[in-house]
């Protein structure tokens, strides 16, 4: 790539930005896009000026305000108005936030990124400490016998999000079920980059004859469609975390030790491998201090994406009934239970579907803006 | 080109075999006897011999295996352990179509909605439409298949009435935006032929989004919430019908990936000079993209349709289901549940050979399309 002489440099910064979702209200990247465009269209790339405080504080206010009407006030209106009303206040509210945040930080504000690392963070936080949360009971159908089946969503009562066709709380099975998420995910790509990058590494270094092994290895991996493969080894394993976190390692392992393998291949091309070589440095030696260290970065700044696939696979497997059984909640299962109470109560699916949803997409967010600052590309290796 | 074949086959030859192993020892992963896990602890001796005679577990590993691999390439794939015991090739005969006729339909829609968004928005990048694409496409790639076809079911099935105020509420936005962005661009025009153009637009992209959203919320299709209509018993019109919604759920995703692929590539071409030359020529702007830009940019997209096909044959699994079509994955997941493992090998096996061979074809294709690959060998 890096050897085309026509390529045009303007057209690669282009691509660089595009490519970062979050960049794209950056009014910078807004007016090099425009630079070589049609006249009429320079009105656009003014630059956009941060909302004024009142501004900042009306929005706020009218959007929780509506948040809070809807919810607590509106209680006898039909649900698609409050629906629209709560969306339309956090719409609002985002706006405000937008607006704060450039304010504060100008603006380049990563206004989605943000969002993604707080929601991401409260995950975890809830994942962790969920044991010890205030939430009725999520996991144990024995136990709810006296709780109302099937309650709608109401934020102040003690089912905030309801309850499903057991009793069981939806907000506590959403907050075992991220935990699930997260362990799987965690587990799974932990597993990924030490067996994978490793591997890849080694032959991605030594290349020759390890390196045709490994190669043919990954490719035979990599042979199966990834549901189909996950499906196999399920059908024929037991069904908890451990065994589904080894399972979807397998779509991981292959994946790292590709990446690892491309990135040693051409970093052990560079000069200071050949000086620490011609210095008659080991290849242990070598391959810690200069190889890995340089493998590392590209590998953690995938890591994020490979997370929110294998959270959507083992959210897939569940929802196919070949995940983690019920009633251990988890978010493919909840969705999966929902399925038949949803044309009426459409609370049991899409409460887990949408934390489901803003978990994927924070992920990917964050996992975007990882590669495109941490991952070198070709050409600048 | 047959050079390129052969090598091509002497290059998947191994992996087939890995593959093969694979899907073979799925049951020398299961952990115990696979028999008792077959029929539960509490079966006769002579059930359980039975199911072990009919694994074929009485044979040493290798024979078992050599058999296995003999009879598939004979076109044997094995029986169900199950009474009627029936023979998996023929299962799989009457399954496979449905599962092709999904996967090809969704590869089909996605590149057809998938190019000329790409082209648009390649052709400005970073305006409102383009935004709101690449804002969409992210949004999509992040939803999982199973919850696509779940809100499918949701708002087409259940709840049609939301859609079509959508439709109507939608278009009106849409037609007064673009109404006003193009009154914008028409002021700053001044008298001319051009300028006349530039309100036929400001007519047309007012109109259209209004006459889509009508259209839409008058005609939308009533879908079936599960089944599958066969072409040669109910026709061509209920088959379509049937397999409309899992067909979507499919392309929401595949096109999402395919946007933002050959949207990167088309900009990068179109940022080369060539395409400067025929933008200073005064070509149209559909002539530049169509023409000029898209041939050299569809190379990314071409490597990605293998990746695509083994993600639709993933997620046809899922469609099959949300909504209930006879198709392969379906019988592999009833294999699973019922421990039919000689159905569950066979069937990942030959989705695994269908899909290497196919990305081998795709491999050798693209060998084919870009001459600077024919020379080097």
């Amino acid at each position: 790539m890096s050897d085309d002489p026509t390529r045009d440099p303007r057209a690669e910064s282009t691509i660089v930005e595009s490519d970062m979702n979050e960049q794209l209200m950056s009014p910078t990247v807004f007016a090099t896009a425009h630079a070589f465009e049609e006249p009429w269209h320079d009105t656009e790339a003014t630059v956009h000026r941060p909302l004024p405080i009142t501004a900042v504080v009306a929005l706020a206010v009218g959007g929780i305000a509506a948040i809070y009407v809807a919810l607590a006030v509106l209680t006898t209106v039909t649900a698609e108005i409050r629906v629209v009303m709560t969306v339309a206040g956090l719409g609002l509210l985002y706006l405000a936030y937008r607006g704060i945040g450039q304010r504060i930080y100008g603006p380049g504000f990563q206004a989605g990124l943000w969002l993604a690392v707080a929601w991401l963070t409260l995950t975890l936080l809830a994942a962790v400490f969920a044991d010890f949360l205030p939430l009725a009971e999520a996991r144990n159908p024995s136990r709810t016998l006296q709780e109302p089946v099937l309650a709608p969503p109401d934020l102040f009562s003690r089912h905030p999000l309801g309850t499903d066709r057991q009793g069981l709380d939806t907000l506590g099975g959403i907050i075992y079920g991220l935990r699930v998420s997260a362990i799987v995910g965690i587990g799974a790509v932990t597993i990924g980059i030490i067996i994978g990058g490793t591997i890849g590494t080694i032959a991605g270094y030594f290349r020759k004859a390890v390196d045709q092994v490994v190669e043919l290895l990954t490719n035979s991996m990599l042979a199966f469609p990834p549901l189909i493969l996950l499906l196999g080894i399920a059908a024929v394993l037991d069904r908890n975390v451990r065994n589904t976190t080894i399972t979807l390692s397998v779509l991981s392992i292959p994946i790292y030790a590709r990446l690892a393998r491309a990135t040693a291949m051409v970093i052990s091309q560079r000069d200071f491998v050949l000086a620490a070589k011609a210095l008659g440095a080991k290849s242990r030696r070598i391959i810690i201090k200069d190889i890995v260290p340089g493998v590392i970065r590209p590998v953690l700044a995938y890591a994020f994406v490979i997370i929110a696939a294998i959270v959507v696979a083992e959210a897939s497997l569940s929802f196919l009934g070949l995940g983690i059984p019920r009633p251990e909640p988890t978010l493919g299962n909840m969705i999966s239970a929902g399925q038949g109470d949803f044309d009426t109560y459409p609370h049991v699916v899409f409460a887990p579907a949408i934390a489901l949803l803003i978990t994927v997409l924070s992920l990917n967010q964050i996992g975007e803006y990882m590669q495109s600052r941490w991952n070198p590309t070709e050409s600048k290796l | 080109m047959l050079r390129i074949l052969l090598k091509k086959i002497w290059q998947i030859l191994p992996v087939l075999a890995l593959v093969s192993l694979g899907a073979f020892f799925l049951l020398e992963l299961v952990p115990g006897d696979p028999a008792v896990a077959v029929l539960g602890p509490t079966a006769a001796p002579e059930e359980y011999a039975r199911v072990r005679e009919r694994l074929g577990l009485d044979l040493p590993v290798v024979e078992r295996y050599l058999d296995w691999v003999g009879g598939v390439i004979t076109g044997d794939l094995g029986q169900s352990i199950f009474p009627p015991n029936r023979s998996v090739t023929d299962m799989m005969a009457q399954r496979l179509p449905v599962t092709i006729q999904i996967a090809l339909m969704s590869l089909g829609l996605s590149l057809l909605i998938a190019v000329p968004i790409a082209l648009r928005t390649a052709y400005r990048p970073n305006d409102p439409i383009d935004r709101t694409a690449t804002m969409g496409a992210f949004t999509a790639i992040s939803t999982p298949p199973f919850l696509a076809g779940l809100l499918f079911v949701f708002f087409l099935i259940f709840n049609r009435g939301i859609v079509q105020i959508a439709a109507l509420v939608i278009g009106l936005l849409l037609a007064v935006y673009l109404g006003r962005a193009n009154l914008a661009r028409v002021r700053t025009i001044p008298p001319s032929p051009m300028r006349n153009r530039a309100v036929l637009t400001m007519v047309a992209a007012f109109l259209l989004p209004i006459v889509v959203g009508v259209l839409i919320a008058k005609f939308l299709p009533t879908f079936p919430r599960q089944g599958y209509a066969r072409i040669t018993e109910e026709g061509v019109f209920s088959n379509l019908r049937s397999v409309a919604l899992p067909v979507l759920t499919l392309t929401l995703t595949e096109c999402a990936v395919f946007v933002r692929v050959l949207r990167r590539d088309l900009i990068e071409t179109v940022g080369q000079d060539y395409i400067l030359a025929a933008k200073a020529k005064g070509m149209p702007a559909w002539r530049i993209m169509l023409r000029d830009a898209l041939r050299p940019s569809l190379f990314s997209i071409i490597t990605l349709i293998s990746v695509s096909i083994g993600r639709l044959l993933g997620g046809s699994v899922i469609v099959e289901i949300i909504f209930n079509l006879p198709g392969m994955g379906r019988m592999i997941i009833d294999a699973i549940n019922t421990k039919d493992y000689p159905v569950v090998q066979a069937s990942v096996l030959m989705i695994g050979v269908v899909y290497v061979v196919v990305s081998a074809l795709i491999d050798v294709t693209y060998h084919y399309l870009d001459p600077r690959l024919r020379r080097v060998r």
